[in-house]
């Protein structure tokens, strides 16, 4: 027991005494002015990175080593770092005396020398503050080279340790600028304003976040379709004759509307994996979305089909229409503009429900929102990501309420109306509904979709037609 | 003869549907004195019906025992109370319901009895329809409306169907509103476009149930001329079920009077107008007139 102690002990003395003899030999061969440290100031903001290409202080100190007398150094950056109009501070110190001494400095672009007064002699310490300096603006890790004078003699500086840098892009200059506006000093000195909506985290989290809102854009867009299909299939099995293709679709509609979107992305997220059945997140989140909403769009559209009057089939039925045509031809595309708004009220929550894909890893946008607010501890990415949510759903709000306005007055017949062609003719006695003056033709869907965006569209003039 | 879902309630059995030859005879025979229709003694009655019978859920019945024969060419306007049946067997004549007993022959053929889907549609084809209600197909424009049949169950081109479409609403005075949309048109506008919807699928009979019911009585007279013109000048058969006695007495060959589900009355106009031999024909042309 003893014995291994000591044993054990022997072995780190002859560790400690390898690794001094080490260090007293190694700088004294190598370089006689030593780097001990080279190290940038955070810029203005309070935050943790150093950014290229703005004002910030760059502290270098060096170790007089045996045997000289420095009497100027010269400190090198990579092309792009900038020391022009910089104040130096230089102190050499003895230990932990200060020696008074003269220097001057003359930067010159990427370089910066410093003269001395007096030679700096063996074991003092040299510190140069250059305040002012900026690194090169693209960022990434930068070493402070350069040379000094000793005795007459000119030497190489041996190379710092690299400063880790960060590239200036104009949203970090624009996030600087932020810094310096004494209103969003005071903004953020309100505990509320500051914790929920702080400018620079909005700004900044906008740009972070923006993938993660394509990916739920990209998984509902690609999603609907499937969906709408889908529930059109099932609204049409549905209405079928056949009880077991009824039944069928009760129990697939049934069940995917009586049971959590959330638990159904846990069933597919963590099921599919244990049966061997690996699918990309994006993909199976796009699936899950799919069949989620296609239960939804069932309903709705078996709904939509059967608000469709009697008379509608009995006018098809005595043209000689057969139950597929009548349904393709006359009750579908009746259905589509009944169905319209309801559909896109369900793609809103369709939508707002990817954020639930979160839960199992899907970088969305609830996601990206939940990883920024983490690690900056405040809650302003959360309101960006309600940002973006809102970008889509708001104008979508609006379609939905602008179209409901349109139905509900074109079935009280107060529709806009097409321009008459050719003469009138001699029998309108009758058409005191058409006397209207015409009103511009029927409005596309895209025209339909893209009116609440325009300002004062006559798309709608049924409005004034009604009257 | 049982109903299967009402056991308790007794189907009365008719007699099978007439050899057509001694149907056309006999009918010739009979209505030979109620109609200005003229027709030829060896002409056989493009619809005829027999002893049809019509029970709404086994209970309610609407149709007791219709007996009644369609000359092709020959304008016939039912007339009835509320509740006689008249609607009932005009849309038992294109299966839009399905008789519960009894014979309906167009053409001399049996179409009561089981009909397969293709079958059935392929007669209707032969007898449009024209709605107390319209019908309209709201999606579609004037134009879009009478042409849907056209391409797509006539199977025509684009263009023919186009052509045909503005044909048949330039006959009824709407070639103007041919862009316009249901909604866009008042009623009997609407109404106008369903009969010429009705008339380019060049039916060979048309059934008009009670047209100009739904009609602002300002707007019933442009329907009546279009049919007028259609009776008068394109020697269309029509059983026309409607209220309208004016009309009826101008155009009509023959006047049908039905209640309680049964033909009560048949004859000319004059005969039925001027000198009705049923009491009940009577009593309602007395309370309408």
């Amino acid at each position: 027991m003893r014995a291994a102690h000591s044993h054990r002990l022997g072995r780190l003395v002859i560790a400690c005494v390898t690794a001094l003899v080490a260090l007293a030999l190694l700088p004294s061969q190598a370089q006689a002015l030593t780097t001990e440290k080279a190290t940038a100031r955070p810029n203005e903001d309070g935050g943790t990175g150093v950014i290229g290409g703005m004002p910030t202080r760059l502290t270098w100190e060096g170790f007089v080593e045996e045997g000289e007398a420095i009497t100027s150094v010269t400190l090198t950056l990579p092309e792009g770092a900038s020391f022009d109009n910089t104040t130096t501070k230089v102190t050499v110190l003895d230990d932990l005396t200060r020696i008074p001494n003269d220097a001057t400095a003359t930067p010159s672009g990427n370089t910066i020398t410093v003269q001395l007064s007096d030679p700096a002699k063996e074991g003092y310490k040299l510190r140069l503050e250059i305040e002012g300096m900026a690194f090169p603006p693209e960022g990434g890790d930068v070493v402070v080279t350069g040379s000094y004078e000793s005795a007459g003699k000119k030497k190489d500086l041996a190379p710092s340790k690299p400063i880790a840098t960060i590239a200036n892009t104009w949203l970090q200059q624009m996030v600087s600028f932020l810094d310096a506006q004494p209103w969003v000093q005071a903004w953020n000195q309100n505990q509320f304003l500051g914790m929920f909506m702080k400018p620079q985290l909005v700004l900044t989290s906008l740009f972070s976040l923006f993938p993660g809102w394509l990916v739920c854009l990209g998984i509902v867009v690609v999603a609907y379709p499937f969906a709408i299909l889908l529930g059109l299939v099932f609204a049409l099995m549905k209405i079928s004759k056949f009880r077991v293709v009824r039944a069928i679709a009760v129990v697939y509609i049934n069940v995917l509307r009586g049971t959590p979107l959330f638990l159904q992305i846990y069933i597919m997220f963590f099921g599919l994996p244990m049966m061997n059945i690996n699918i990309d997140n994006n993909v199976l989140g796009v699936i899950v979305m799919a069949i989620n909403s296609s239960a939804y769009l069932a309903e709705i559209f078996r709904a939509g089909i059967e608000s469709i009057p009697t008379g509608q089939y009995e006018a098809a039925a005595s043209l000689g229409m057969g139950r597929l045509l009548t349904m393709v031809n006359i009750i579908l595309p009746q259905t589509v503009r009944r169905v319209i708004p309801t559909v896109t009220s369900d793609f809103i929550m369709a939508f707002k429900d990817t954020s639930l894909l979160s839960s199992v890893g899907v970088m969305e946008l609830m996601m990206f929102s939940k990883n920024l607010t983490s690690v900056t501890g405040n809650m302003t990415p959360y309101v960006t990501a309600a940002i973006f949510y809102l970008i889509v759903t708001l104008p979508l709000i609006k379609v939905v309420s602008t179209i409901e306005k349109r139905m509900a007055q074109s079935e009280r017949g107060g529709g806009p109306r097409p321009k008459a062609k050719g003469k009138e003719s001699g029998a309108e006695a009758d058409d005191a509904a058409t006397r209207d003056e015409a009103k511009g033709a029927e409005p596309s869907m895209v025209e339909a979709l893209s009116a609440p965006f325009k300002a004062g569209t006559g798309v709608f003039g049924g409005v004034a037609d009604a009257r | 003869m049982l109903d299967r879902r009402h056991p308790h309630i007794t189907m009365p059995d008719v007699p099978p549907a007439m050899d057509a030859e001694q149907a056309a005879v006999e009918a010739h025979a009979r209505d030979k004195e109620l109609t200005k229709h003229h027709f030829e003694p060896h002409e056989h009655p493009c619809v005829r019906i027999e002893h049809l019978m019509k029970t709404f859920d086994g209970e309610t019945q609407v149709l007791t025992d219709v007996n009644l024969t369609v000359w092709p060419g020959e304008v016939v306007c039912v007339l009835g109370p509320s509740g006689s049946g008249k609607s009932t067997m005009l849309r038992c004549i294109n299966l839009l319901e399905k008789p519960t007993a009894g014979h309906i022959l167009i053409e001399d053929n049996e179409i009561t009895g089981h009909l397969g889907t293709k079958e059935v549609n392929r007669l209707r084809q032969n007898l449009g329809m024209v709605f107390q209600s319209f019908n309209l197909f709201p999606h579609l424009s004037a134009k879009g409306n009478v042409m849907i049949g056209q391409t797509k169950v006539l199977k025509k081109s684009k263009d023919e169907a186009e052509a045909e479409a503005l044909k048949q609403l330039d006959a009824v005075g709407l070639l103007d509103r041919a862009d316009f949309k249901p909604a866009q048109l008042s009623g009997g506008q609407q109404q106008r476009v369903a009969i010429a919807r009705a008339v380019a699928m060049h039916p060979d009979i048309l059934l008009f149930d009670e047209p100009t019911s739904a009609l602002d009585p300002e707007l019933v007279r442009g329907v009546l001329d279009v049919m007028r013109d259609l009776a008068e000048n394109g020697g269309m058969t029509m059983i026309v079920v409607t209220h309208e006695m004016g009309f009826a007495r101008e155009v009509a060959d023959r006047v049908v009077f039905m209640e309680g589900g049964v033909v009560v009355e048949q004859g000319t106009p004059e005969m039925v107008f001027d000198n009705p031999q049923n009491p009940r024909t009577a009593e309602f042309l007395g309370s309408i007139g």
